[in-house]
Order: C-alpha cells, then sequence, then structure tokens
C-alpha cells in the first residue's frame, strides 16, 4: 500500500512538475504572436474606426469604409485582387494536382526529377522570377523573337496585365501547393486503390469517388494557404501587374508611400486581413476535422 | 462452373524470382489454401489472380477465358485484403454498393443486393454505420461482404485475418467457411497460419520459394508431408538427421527401423506419434522437460548427442525430469534428397 502510494505520489509529482515547464515553452510563442501580430491587428482595426476629428479630438467613425466600399477605384483594386486569387488557385489546383497525382502513384528516376523541377521555383526569389517573366514573355522578350525569328506575329505580352501577376504568382506557389496534396495523397493507401480497382473503378471513377474526396482536407488546405499568400502579395503584382487596376499589395503601398494617406493604407490592410481571416478560418477548420478524425 | 487454371506462371522482380513455374487449376466452388512462410511468393501470386501483378511469362485463366492481362477492374475476381481496405469516407452501405453502381444497376437491385450481403455476413442494419465506428472483425466483415455483393467468379483472401486477434479469427475463420459453402464460389485462401490452411481448406498448396512443395487435401499434407520442408511447416515435428543403414535409422542410439536403401537420410515423426516408454537401462533418451497443458503433456526429450524431440502424452505426471526412457514412434516418415522414401503408419 505505502509503495503504491509513494508511485502514485510520484507520478502526480512529476506531472505537477512538468505543467509550468510546458507553459514557459508556449509561453514566448504566445507573446511573440500577441506582440507582433494581435496587437497590430487591434490598434489598425482602432486607428481605422476612433478617427481624430477637426479639432483633434478622437470620436468612433467608419467614414474610411464607407470610403473604401463606394469609391470605385478602391473596389476596382479589391475585385482584381478577389479574381487574380480565385484563378490563380483553381490553374494551381489544375495544374498540381496531376502532377502530384503523377509524383505519388510513379516510380523511377523519372518521378525524382518531376518532383525536383516541381520544388524549384521554391528556390527562386520573387523578383528574380518577375524580371525572368519579363525577359521572356515581355515586350520583344524571348518568345516575341523566337516567333519573329520565324516570320510569325508578336504575341500580346501578359506583362502589365492581369495575367502577369497570375503567371508569376502561379509558378512561385506551385512547389508549396504540389507538396501539400502530396502529403494529403500519401495518406491514401495502395490497398484502398486496389480495392476500389478490385470492384470495378476505372481511373476517373477511382480519382472522383475514392481520392478526391480522401484528400479533400488536403485541397482545403493548399487553396487556403495559396490564397493566403497571393492575397497579400506584393512583389510579382508590383512588378508584373498593370498600374490600374492594381492589387490590394501595391495599393497600400501607393496609398501610404505616394498619396501619404496611412488611415486609408490602414483601412485597406483591415479589409484585406478580413477576408484573409474567412480562408484562415477554413485553414483552421480544415486541421480541426483532421485531428477530430 | 468457375475454374482457375494457372500455367507456368513466373514473377520476377529484377533479380528476384517470387514465383516460379507455378501451375495449379482449382475447382468449380473449391477453396484452396495458399499456405507458406513469408517471401514464399503465395501474396505474390494472389495479385497476378486478382490482376495487381502482371506475370513475367505463363497464363491464368478462369473458366477457359485467358486473363493474364486484363486489368483487375475487368476481372470476374474479388479481393479481401489483409488491411480490410475500407473507403473511410463512405459508411457500410456505400461501400458495398460503390461497385454496383459503377455496373449502372437500378437503385433498388443495389438496395436489395447490399442488405441481403450484409445479412450474410452478420451485419444487418449496419449499412448506416461510418466503417471506423466498427470492430475489426466487423470491418473485416464488411471488406467480405463488399467482394461477395459483386457475386465475383473467384474470391481471393489476402490474409484477412491476420490483424485480428486469435479468438476473432477462429470465429471469422467458421464463418468464412460457412458463408463460402452455401455460396459454393471458388476461393483461394493466402495465409501463413497453418491452423488457418487446415481449418478452413479444401485443398493446401504449400509453397516455398515460389514454388509448389505439395499440393493435397489437409489431412494428406498434415498426415503425408511430401517433403521435410512440409513437414516442418505444417504442425509440429520432430525432424531427426541420420542414416539408414542394413533397413533401420539411426541417430545417437535412437533407431527405428526404415526398409530403404543405405544412406543419410532425415526422420519425421509428429510428437503425438512418439511414444515414450520407462527404460529399465539407460534407455534411448532421457527427459529433460515436462509441460502439463492439462488436457495432455507436452515431454521434451534428450538424446545422448543433446538432440531435441517433443512427444505429447496424456499424463504428465508419469513423467519427471532425468528419467531414462526408451522412444517407439508408431507413424513416420523418411526423407532424403527431398522425397520420402519409407513411410510408416
Amino acid at each position: 500500500m505505502t509503495t503504491t502510494t509513494a508511485v502514485a505520489n510520484d507520478i502526480v509529482g512529476t506531472k505537477r512538475g512538468r505543467w509550468p515547464v510546458g507553459l514557459l515553452l508556449v509561453a514566448a510563442p504566445v507573446f511573440l504572436v500577441g506582440w507582433m501580430i494581435i496587437w497590430p491587428i487591434i490598434s489598425a482595426i482602432g486607428r481605422t474606426v476612433w478617427l481624430p476629428n477637426e479639432g483633434g479630438e478622437r470620436s468612433f467613425s467608419l467614414e474610411t469604409y464607407a470610403f473604401f466600399f463606394s469609391d470605385q477605384y478602391s473596389l476596382n483594386n479589391l475585385w482584381l485582387t478577389l479574381w487574380t486569387t480565385g484563378v490563380c488557385a483553381l490553374i494551381l489546383i489544375l495544374i498540381c494536382l496531376p502532377i502530384s497525382l503523377y509524383l505519388r502513384f510513379a516510380k523511377g528516376r523519372l518521378a525524382a526529377y518531376v518532383q525536383g523541377l516541381a520544388i524549384f521555383p521554391m528556390f527562386v526569389p520573387s523578383i528574380i522570377l518577375s524580371y525572368a517573366i519579363i525577359r521572356v514573355l515581355g515586350p520583344n522578350g524571348t518568345v516575341d523573337l523566337l516567333l519573329n525569328s520565324v516570320g510569325l506575329p508578336k504575341i500580346r505580352s501578359p506583362y502589365l496585365t492581369p495575367w502577369g501577376p497570375v503567371i508569376g504568382l502561379v509558378w512561385d506557389n506551385i512547389p508549396l501547393t504540389v507538396l501539400i496534396l502530396l502529403s494529403g495523397l500519401g495518406a491514401v493507401s495502395n490497398q484502398s486503390i486496389e480495392a476500389a480497382r478490385d470492384v470495378g473503378a476505372g481511373r476517373w471513377a477511382l480519382l472522383w469517388h475514392i481520392i478526391l474526396p480522401r484528400i479533400s482536407n488536403s485541397v482545403l488546405v493548399a487553396v487556403s494557404f495559396t490564397v493566403l499568400g497571393i492575397f497579400s502579395s506584393f512583389t510579382l503584382p508590383y512588378v508584373l501587374g498593370p498600374a490600374a487596376p492594381e492589387m490590394m499589395g501595391p495599393f497600400m503601398q501607393r496609398t501610404f508611400r505616394d498619396v501619404n494617406d496611412p488611415t486609408m493604407a490602414i483601412t485597406q490592410a483591415v479589409i484585406a486581413f478580413g477576408f484573409c481571416i474567412v480562408f484562415g478560418l477554413f485553414y483552421v477548420r480544415s486541421v480541426a476535422k483532421n485531428r477530430a478524425a | 462452373m468457375s475454374v482457375l487454371e494457372i500455367r507456368n506462371v513466373t514473377k520476377s522482380f529484377s533479380t528476384t524470382t517470387a514465383v516460379d513455374s507455378f501451375n495449379l487449376t482449382v475447382g468449380d466452388g473449391e477453396l484452396v489454401c495458399l499456405l507458406g512462410p513469408s517471401g514464399s511468393g503465395k501474396s505474390t501470386l494472389l495479385r497476378m489472380i486478382g490482376g495487381f501483378e502482371t506475370p513475367t511469362s505463363g497464363l491464368i485463366s478462369i473458366d477457359g477465358e485467358d486473363v493474364t492481362r486484363v486489368p483487375p477492374e475487368k476481372r470476374p475476381t474479388g479481393m479481401v485484403f489483409q488491411s480490410h481496405a475500407l473507403w473511410t469516407h463512405m459508411n457500410v452501405f456505400k461501400n458495398l454498393a460503390f461497385g454496383l453502381k459503377l455496373r449502372r444497376l437500378p437503385e433498388a437491385e443495389i438496395r436489395r443486393k447490399v442488405e441481403a450481403v450484409l445479412e450474410l455476413v452478420g451485419l444487418g442494419g449496419y449499412g448506416h454505420r461510418a466503417t471506423n465506428q466498427l470492430s475489426g472483425g466487423q470491418q473485416q466483415r464488411v471488406a467480405l461482404a463488399r467482394s461477395l455483393v459483386l457475386e465475383p467468379k473467384i474470391l481471393l483472401l489476402d490474409e484477412p485475418f491476420a490483424s485480428l486477434d486469435q479468438h476473432l479469427r477462429e470465429r471469422l475463420r467458421e464463418e468464412v467457411r460457412d458463408i463460402q459453402q452455401r455460396l459454393k464460389i471458388t476461393t483461394l485462401f493466402v495465409t501463413h497460419g497453418q491452423d488457418e490452411a487446415l481449418a478452413l481448406a479444401d485443398r493446401i498448396v504449400v509453397m516455398r520459394d515460389g514454388r509448389t512443395e505439395q499440393a493435397a487435401r489437409p489431412d494428406v499434407v498434415y498426415r503425408e508431408p511430401a517433403t521435410p520442408f512440409v513437414a516442418g511447416f505444417i504442425g509440429t515435428m520432430n525432424l531427426v538427421e541420420g542414416a539408414v543403414a542394413n533397413g533401420t535409422f539411426k541417430h545417437s542410439g535412437f533407431t527405428v527401423p526404415v526398409p530403404a536403401g543405405d544412406g543419410p537420410a532425415t526422420l519425421a515423426v509428429r510428437p503425438e506419434a512418439l511414444e515414450i516408454a520407462s527404460a529399465d537401462g539407460a534407455g534411448m533418451a532421457r527427459i529433460h522437460r515436462v509441460t502439463d497443458y492439462g488436457t495432455h503433456a507436452i515431454v521434451d526429450i534428450e538424446l545422448p548427442d543433446g538432440t531435441r524431440l517433443k512427444s505429447m502424452t496424456g499424463e504428465a505426471r508419469d513423467w519427471s525430469h532425468g528419467q531414462p526412457i526408451d522412444l517407439k514412434p508408431r507413424a513416420f516418415a523418411a526423407y532424403r534428397d527431398n522425397a520420402a522414401i519409407h513411410r510408416s503408419n
């Protein structure tokens, strides 16, 4: 009896001794998140709804938001950002899903090379990528020169059109999307695929009824991640995109620096954050669903 | 008639030959167990029959139709996998209905067939359940039902009970046998469990290194193993290396009459066929240990050179450690060059 009690006390004591260590371990990241993310968000929202009047006194006002949602130029910029994000997410899934399926089921050296190629964009900085695209697809770029050499007319360059950032952002986000989808496909066992083939499923039935439902969470996570990245992107839309309308990233920078209106720039940031958090919630829901399963 | 024929089938993976010139004919409604140790090629053979592997050479036919290169989705076979391989995003009903839907059967017929098969495997009313809400045994029954609902000509079972506990395994194998006999479906069952094979099969094919060591009824495989490997693999067997001289097998004082030509030989005698008797003098051997299992006792015997044998007796109390004994095999076989040279039953 004494021994049992001593062992029990020992276990309890050990547990008691552990919990402050656990809390201390999470304290630092929690503090950093609070300091560098949560507080700036609260501060930004506060600064956009608690505005100074002519006398310098601050009062609650939704004036900046009202301006944003009534200003056609701002709405065009928001629409362009949403359009670019949606198109990029769709193209990314259409490109990365076949690549991931190939990498999941193919064996051998070629698959290793394809994987290397798919991950390669991760190691190319956005600014380098931007100028590479300008040199290749821009006016008088490599493609134009090649077409000209065989007597064909020039292409209509995507540079400085909405398609410029789309091409750059898709290329830039391929590695992350492929890795997320590949990790989801890794959870689909060979035997469950063989069982489906055994009951008569051809390739499309296999993809539609077995593989896609099993990786739906991974698709959601991939879409959430890419949407979050693309919505708040700056370099590629700034270098490759049109001057007007422009995506939210360059729009915020221009409002802050060129127009010298920090409050409006912060308002744009809060609105962008509002859209991003919707996708963030998708991601959190997906993770929670996975854990519950 | 659903007859499976395998003719000279070989499967090689780079430098390894998993199945080597294998021949087998499985009759209509027959249940054949492919039995062998890990790496003997039994699962590879089953996967070739199911269409998941393509033979390097040879021919597989079902009802006379060559299916060697037919993909699994077009074969009249149904496979039950070791890991159940249920689709967790579908409930039990949808798991079973999937194959029928692919065949574009009317909804009412799908429902009728699924419910009938669920009843057959003892899972009536479980259609709405999520697969992860089922126990291991129930999941395996769903996997079996998923194959049966499509009424395959050949049912293939790849160690389906390997992940289940002993009690459940015994119960399920009886159920599988009942269902198989009721439906009279030609079945191939892969296992490395000899008990499972002996309890289930109409015929056992013992495999080793991709080849057939013996293909016969379970009682024949057990009582008349064709090779020392089969003798050692099926059940518990005392295998004694020795030599035959002048019609007698000898090994370290252990002598047995074997009417065969002189030369090296392996004597195989089962514990239940090895009688022991108290010796007046030194005896052929001594008792090393006695283990009482209640219903019977296993006596470990030590020959003068240290070779150990086992004998099964009814009463443990008659024997004690160190006691000198004589040995008298009631039934045995002697082998030379991987073939029997004498049997005594």
